[in-house]
């Protein structure tokens, strides 16, 4: 109704405020309360069971929150839509489409697909490494190009944020790496907000201005970390005390946590 | 052979340049190799089994009036051919069998659909498809050709009620089986469930679609002879039956072997077609 109001005050991307999510008698998340500006790359970390992927996929419109709400650009969240990317821990690629035509399939959905958006598919195969692979069906990839795609079907419809789900945790760890160099280079190009769940500290303390750490039973927000490393960063800035200091930093505050879920899962 | 979808062809991974600049000679040559081995069996395999067949034939039984060898089998096939009577058979033949089977693949898509539309549609023709998929339907041909007459309608509907119930079977279960991840990849992008269907959904569902559709081949070759054993003016299985009542052990098995022809022409070509439909599915 007065959008054009909010439009002069500055709202912040993503706000969310007293979130809650229960599974039945399990309390999955409760009270979260967050702001993201535009242009964050913000980073979720905490044990197996802290409900981060279940925060993830309530932003999404995915799954329907128990209570509070989530507001992007200022307009609450309910369902999926064309605002939001998501990128997905499996790939997801669908097997009978070739690489160009999964990328494009969120324009197609949501849009529609001219030759604007084609050309803009394209560049953005490129952006992310696979220019001269438009025409490879998913079965001829390796791991890490799928995941590029991926990350590349999110990107194309030009989202608000981009939800990034682990989307790295089923890599070896060398391709996991160089990931996480390219997807900081393809960030800095674009800067698109960015909300990213992981379960590896030093992937999210490499990635994230600000890192926020979840505790488990119930599902919150435990502290939040801001990391001031100079950018842009690349891989050889992990063997700095400073990086090593911070993720041994965030490692003590999960770490009761993490050995109590471990214990859970093998019980 | 449908389980075995994307999830395996994930280890197999590839770079551009192994693909495009022809991959490392020397094991290409050891595939050739290898084709030509598992060919030559094959092959060995067959006309053994023909030679075979023909020594029994001539100095075993050796009887006319209880099995022909195939070189008497080729002959009559020639005879039959040059007379025309056989172009007559396998046009009835062929008929029946496409108008069947046509009719049959969209009535099974169809009511696969149905049922995969929602749970009260499915609980309600589940046990009519199942009962009569499991029923040898077969069986009622003289009741339809009692009722739709010794002509070509009576067969076509034995050949529907033998296809159709395979086909909507897999149709369902094809679109049942849908990869929940790839309805919700969808879905995060704000999909309608029209757009969930016609671009996860059914695609899908088309290796099962195949599957049921090749499946129907064989029965539907089974039931237009059948049908017409129990009934009919012109047709292989007529062929078969007249050649039967006269003891002319050639012309029966030269409608045998027409229909043995047909039936692995149609079901290998089928298998290219699905190689070029659903390439997906190939390991």
């Amino acid at each position: 109704m007065d959008a054009g109001l909010k439009m002069v005050v500055k709202v912040p991307k993503l706000t969310v405020s007293h979130l809650g999510k229960r599974f039945g008698d399990l309390d999955a998340l409760r009270g979260i309360d967050l702001t993201i500006e535009r242009g964050e790359f913000i980073s979720v970390v905490g044990p197996s069971g802290c409900g981060k992927t279940t925060f993830l996929r309530i932003i999404a419109g995915l799954e329907p929150a128990t209570s509070g709400e989530v507001l992007l650009d200022g307009r609450a969240v309910h369902e999926p839509a064309g605002d939001r990317g998501f990128v997905f821990q499996n790939d997801s690629l669908l097997p009978w489409r070739t690489v160009f035509d999964n990328a494009i399939i969120g324009r197609e959905v949501s849009s529609g697909v001219g030759p604007a958006e084609r050309r803009q598919t394209m560049e953005l195969l490129k952006l992310v490494g696979l220019e001269g692979f438009e025409h490879y069906y998913p079965r001829q990839l390796s791991g890490g190009m799928r995941q590029r795609v991926n990350l590349a079907r999110a990107l194309a419809i030009d989202p608000e944020i981009l939800l990034m789900d682990e989307p790295f945790a089923a890599l070896d760890a060398q391709t996991r790496e160089i990931m996480q160099a390219e997807l900081l280079r393809i960030w800095e190009r674009g800067q698109k907000t960015v909300l990213f769940v992981t379960h590896q500290i030093d992937e999210a303390v490499f990635l994230s201005d600000r890192l926020l750490v979840f505790a488990r039973r119930p599902g919150r927000l435990q502290e939040e970390v801001k990391i001031a490393l100079p950018r842009p960063r690349t891989l050889d800035i992990k063997r700095t005390g400073e990086f090593v200091s911070l993720t041994d930093h965030i490692w003590r505050l999960i770490e009761d946590d993490v050995r109590a879920a471990a214990l859970y899962e093998n019980a | 052979m449908l389980t075995r979808m994307s999830t395996d062809s994930m280890k197999s991974t590839a770079a551009p340049a192994s693909q495009t600049a022809g991959s490392d000679s020397s094991s290409s040559g050891r595939i050739l190799i290898a084709l030509r081995r598992r060919y030559l069996a094959a092959t060995l395999s067959v006309v053994g089994g023909l030679a075979l067949w023909e020594i029994i034939s001539r100095f075993v039984v050796a009887n006319a009036l209880f099995l022909a060898g195939p070189a008497e089998i080729v002959v009559a096939i020639y005879h039959l051919a040059i007379t025309g009577q056989l172009w007559h058979h396998i046009g009835v033949s062929a008929a029946e069998f496409a108008l069947g089977y046509v009719i049959a693949s969209a009535l099974g898509i169809a009511l696969g659909l149905a049922m995969a539309s929602g749970a009260t549609m499915k609980q309600a023709l589940q046990p009519w498809v199942s009962g009569l998929y499991a029923t040898p339907t077969i069986a009622l041909a003289p009741l339809f050709i009692l009722w739709f007459g010794i002509g070509i309608w009576s067969k076509v509907i034995v050949v529907i009620s033998l296809v159709v119930f395979p086909v909507a079977i897999n149709t369902e279960a094809g679109l049942r089986t849908t990869s929940e991840r790839l309805i919700e990849m969808l879905r995060s992008f704000g999909a309608t469930r029209r757009q969930i269907f016609l671009k996860v959904s059914l695609p899908s569902a088309v290796p099962f679609i195949l599957a049921g559709l090749k499946l129907g081949i064989g029965r539907g070759l089974i039931g237009v002879v059948v049908a017409e054993l129990f009934g009919s003016r012109a047709g292989l299985g007529r062929l078969i039956s007249q050649s039967a009542d006269a003891f002319n052990m050639p012309e029966l098995f030269a409608g045998v072997v027409i229909l043995a022809v047909a039936g692995i022409v149609m079901t290998a070509g089928f298998s290219r077609l699905e190689g070029k439909l659903v390439p997906w599915t190939r390991d």
